[in-house]
């Protein structure tokens, strides 16, 4: 009873495993869905979203199968960059994804590593497809780029194939706390140094990252948050001499 | 002679008034940071590298050295006192150091760690003056297939010394050979990898990525576990830091030992000071008469690690300075600010920046002085610090890294991109990948890039000629050496049971 219940909660874990990987496989096509919803509101250039869909759509239920076999067929036909991010990409992390569903893992730790690590580097083989390659005995510019990725292929396969072969850690646990507010802290003075200008932003941002553990006691927070950003606001500019807006863009003028 | 001339010249440029005063601030930010735990050294120079853009490149290079061998004083105090390690390099000595403390000999402790330190300094400032110039010669004899032969080494080295997998380690560095690929290629000028993002053009920041995997992903690991941390404060008064002459004689030689084995280990690309502690500390316990005394506040187990990091924090300016390969992280960064500062690093630096190199290397034995006579009346502020909670301390040093890479080229981007890489570093760590080989790819990239295009352009496409040629021959065979014996179960063993003696 006991065997059977670790088994189907190994296999639920696998499941799980896969699909996240699949995920993996389409992210850079999500991603790109995501960027382009801002051409709606006029940010920015590129496609629309309707124009990524329908194009990563064809590329990856059509485009890719007909190149296949278009190139059995002689065609020599230079492909798209979607066709070939499906098939360098997308296509061996679906392999990957439905490999999984059939092993036992017996590291996650490194399995999952090794096969992110490879999402990687086949995505810098695809970044790099379109650059030129040898030219002669001379190096082009995407030589060195290609070697180094599937070197990083095979190296993450190897990994990968470690996480199979031998016992290890399990995934370890992830929080969300802490990455969520520091990140949200960084993205905030990213975005806002410009027009907000220094004292603000390193307040705000000081407080925003304060919220990431759940031990910050408020009113301390405000205080050294108050000093450390007088602390800034004289030793970058005055001190150090960097360039740097203080005060907020609208209070200039 | 020749040495002393050099060892002059660079005294009268280190004993200048802004260059005395920027060695001080280097050596007493390295001992804050090095007290500080939950921020590294990375960190830390490439937080300041943008401050340096103000100063005189030899005032910079000063400051950033001093922080460097700064911290590794700083980490033993604190692993000393309160059993928490500010550095990677001195978790070692807090093993038998705080047991020493627990006894109520923190002082000759303290002593035994700074005496050993700034002896190891001394001979390492001396090394450096002596290797140099025969190895700047040597470095002439490079041609493009011997320098990607040497990085090749290098990186071997950095996965033989480095702890868990090999790989791993291999992998990451490939990764960070892949990142370095990013922007514009430097002989074609195609684009690379950019994506038509006009901040990529220029390749990613050598700093944004430190900070990322160093800084950021550091401080949000650690508030995995809690803001607050377990710290025992060792809480009585610090009482006679003169150690009994019974002391001096039984830590003599491990610190001979520990600075000979630092110095070797500090020059071999990849090593550097973490190493080098943790080495010392086996040889002592091998070589003990009694090694049951180890863990319970030996004095020979502060005496050796501190010395052996000290002499290799100094010996890895060696490669640095003479062939212009970093050996480890923070070596990279001294690169990045060379690179700031428009100076090449490399074999002719020597004779071009006399200045610098000599006055960095005098500046070296004036900052241990320094230390030496700074640091142990000030051991009870520094303690104080410790009680700065972390939950003030994380969101401050969030700001400050924000603002550093801000104002490196003010651009928002390299801000985002840092975050960027803080949570890629927090995944490597999940993973049990190392991020420091990582890095060291990345700045070894572009020039092994170059090398491998300009040894087979010469050969005319022969890749035999990493072979053929006698001096790559022997620097490759090395490598393929130390890999297949890293990979032998043996030495694997005895690998492994060095890094997990640190950790209990």
């Amino acid at each position: 009873m006991a065997d059977t219940m670790g088994h189907s909660a190994t296999a639920t874990r696998n499941t799980k495993v896969a699909l996240g990987f699949c995920l993996l496989a389409i992210a850079p096509q999500i991603f790109e869905l995501i960027w382009s919803i801002g051409t709606i509101f006029g940010w920015g250039t590129g496609r629309g979203p309707a124009a990524v869909v329908t194009g990563h759509a064809t590329a990856l239920l059509a485009g890719a199968p007909s190149a296949i076999f278009g190139s059995f067929g002689g065609g020599t036909k230079k492909m798209s960059s979607e066709v070939l991010l499906a098939l360098i990409y997308s296509y061996p992390l679906f392999a990957v994804a439905i490999l999984t569903l059939f092993m036992t893992i017996r590291s996650a730790q490194d399995y999952v590593g090794g096969v992110v690590l490879m999402a990687v580097a086949l995505f810098a083989l695809w970044a790099s497809s379109d650059l030129q390659g040898m030219r002669g005995f001379s190096f082009g510019a995407g030589t060195a780029p290609r070697m180094f990725g599937g070197l990083l292929v095979a190296l993450s396969a190897g990994i990968a194939l470690t996480g199979l072969l031998t016992n290890g850690p399990a995934m370890a646990h992830y929080s969300w706390r802490g990455p969520l507010f520091v990140v949200a802290a960084i993205l905030f003075f990213a975005l806002s140094i410009r027009s907000l200008g220094l004292v603000v932003t390193a307040f705000s941002s000081f407080m925003i990252a304060a919220t990431g553990s759940h031990e910050t006691r408020w009113l301390e927070a405000v205080i050294v948050g108050a000093c450390l950003t007088v602390g800034c606001a004289i030793l970058f500019p005055y001190v150090l001499g960097l360039p740097m807006p203080m005060y907020p863009r609208f209070l200039n003028q | 002679m020749d040495i002393f001339a050099n060892l002059a010249h660079g005294f009268a440029v280190a004993f200048s008034p802004i260059n005395l005063l920027m060695c001080l601030i280097g050596a007493l930010v390295g001992t804050l940071v090095g007290v500080l735990p939950g921020i590294g050294t990375i960190a830390t120079v490439a937080m300041l590298l943008p401050i340096t853009f103000g100063l005189p490149p030899v005032g910079a290079l000063i400051m950033l050295a001093g922080i460097y061998y700064g911290a590794q004083y700083g980490g033993s105090t604190t692993s000393i006192l309160v059993n928490i390690p500010g550095e990677a390099t001195s978790v070692v000595t807090a093993i038998d150091g705080h047991q020493m403390a627990k006894q109520g000999r923190a002082g000759p402790a303290l002593a035994i760690a700074a005496i050993g330190s700034f002896f190891a300094g001394c001979v390492a400032t001396v090394l450096i003056a002596i290797l140099g110039a025969p190895l700047t010669k040597l470095a002439l004899a490079f041609g493009p297939a011997e320098y990607f032969s040497l990085m090749v080494l290098g990186l071997i080295f950095a996965v033989v010394l480095a702890k868990g997998s090999v790989l791993k380690a291999i992998a990451m560095i490939v990764f960070g050979l892949l990142l370095s690929m990013v922007g514009s290629d430097i002989e074609t000028g195609a684009s690379r990898m950019a994506f038509n993002i006009p901040e990529l053009a220029d390749g990613l920041g050598f700093a944004t990525v430190a900070m990322g995997v160093f800084g950021f992903a550091e401080i949000i690991r650690n508030l995995d576990h809690g803001a607050e941390m377990n710290r025992d404060l060792v809480q009585q008064k610090i009482t006679g830091l003169m150690p009994t002459r019974k002391d001096l004689a039984d830590s003599t030689p491990p610190i001979l030992r520990g600075t000979v084995l630092g110095s070797i280990l500090g020059i071999l690309p990849g090593g550097g000071a973490v190493i080098a502690s943790f080495a010392a500390y086996t040889l002592e316990k091998k070589l003990a008469k009694n090694p049951s005394r180890f863990g319970r506040g030996a004095i020979e187990g502060v005496a050796g690690p501190e010395s052996a990091n000290n002499a290799a924090a100094q010996t890895s300016f060696i490669p640095l300075l003479t062939l212009g390969i970093p050996p480890n992280a923070v070596m990279a960064l001294m690169v990045g600010a060379m690179t700031i500062h428009g100076i090449v690093p490399g074999p002719q630096v020597m004779q071009k920046q006399p200045d610098l190199v000599w006055g960095m290397i005098a500046s070296m034995w004036i900052g241990n002085l320094m230390l030496i006579i700074i640091n142990l009346p000030l051991v009870g502020i520094w303690v104080r610090l410790l009680r700065v909670p972390y939950r003030l301390m994380f969101p401050s040093i969030v700001i400050f890294c924000a603002i550093g890479i801000y104002s490196v080229n003010n651009a928002p981007v390299d801000v985002i991109l840092a975050g960027v890489f803080g949570l890629v570093g927090y995944w490597l760590i999940k993973h049990d990948f190392e991020p420091a080989p990582l890095l060291l790819g990345m700045v070894l990239g572009p020039l092994m890039e170059e090398n491998l295009r300009r040894a087979l352009l010469i050969s005319r496409g022969d890749w035999s000629v990493f072979l053929t040629r006698p001096l790559s021959a022997v620097l490759l065979a090395v490598a393929a050496g130390l890999l297949v014996l890293t990979v032998l179960p043996t030495l694997r063993a005895k690998r492994d049971e060095v890094f997990t003696e640190s950790e209990n």
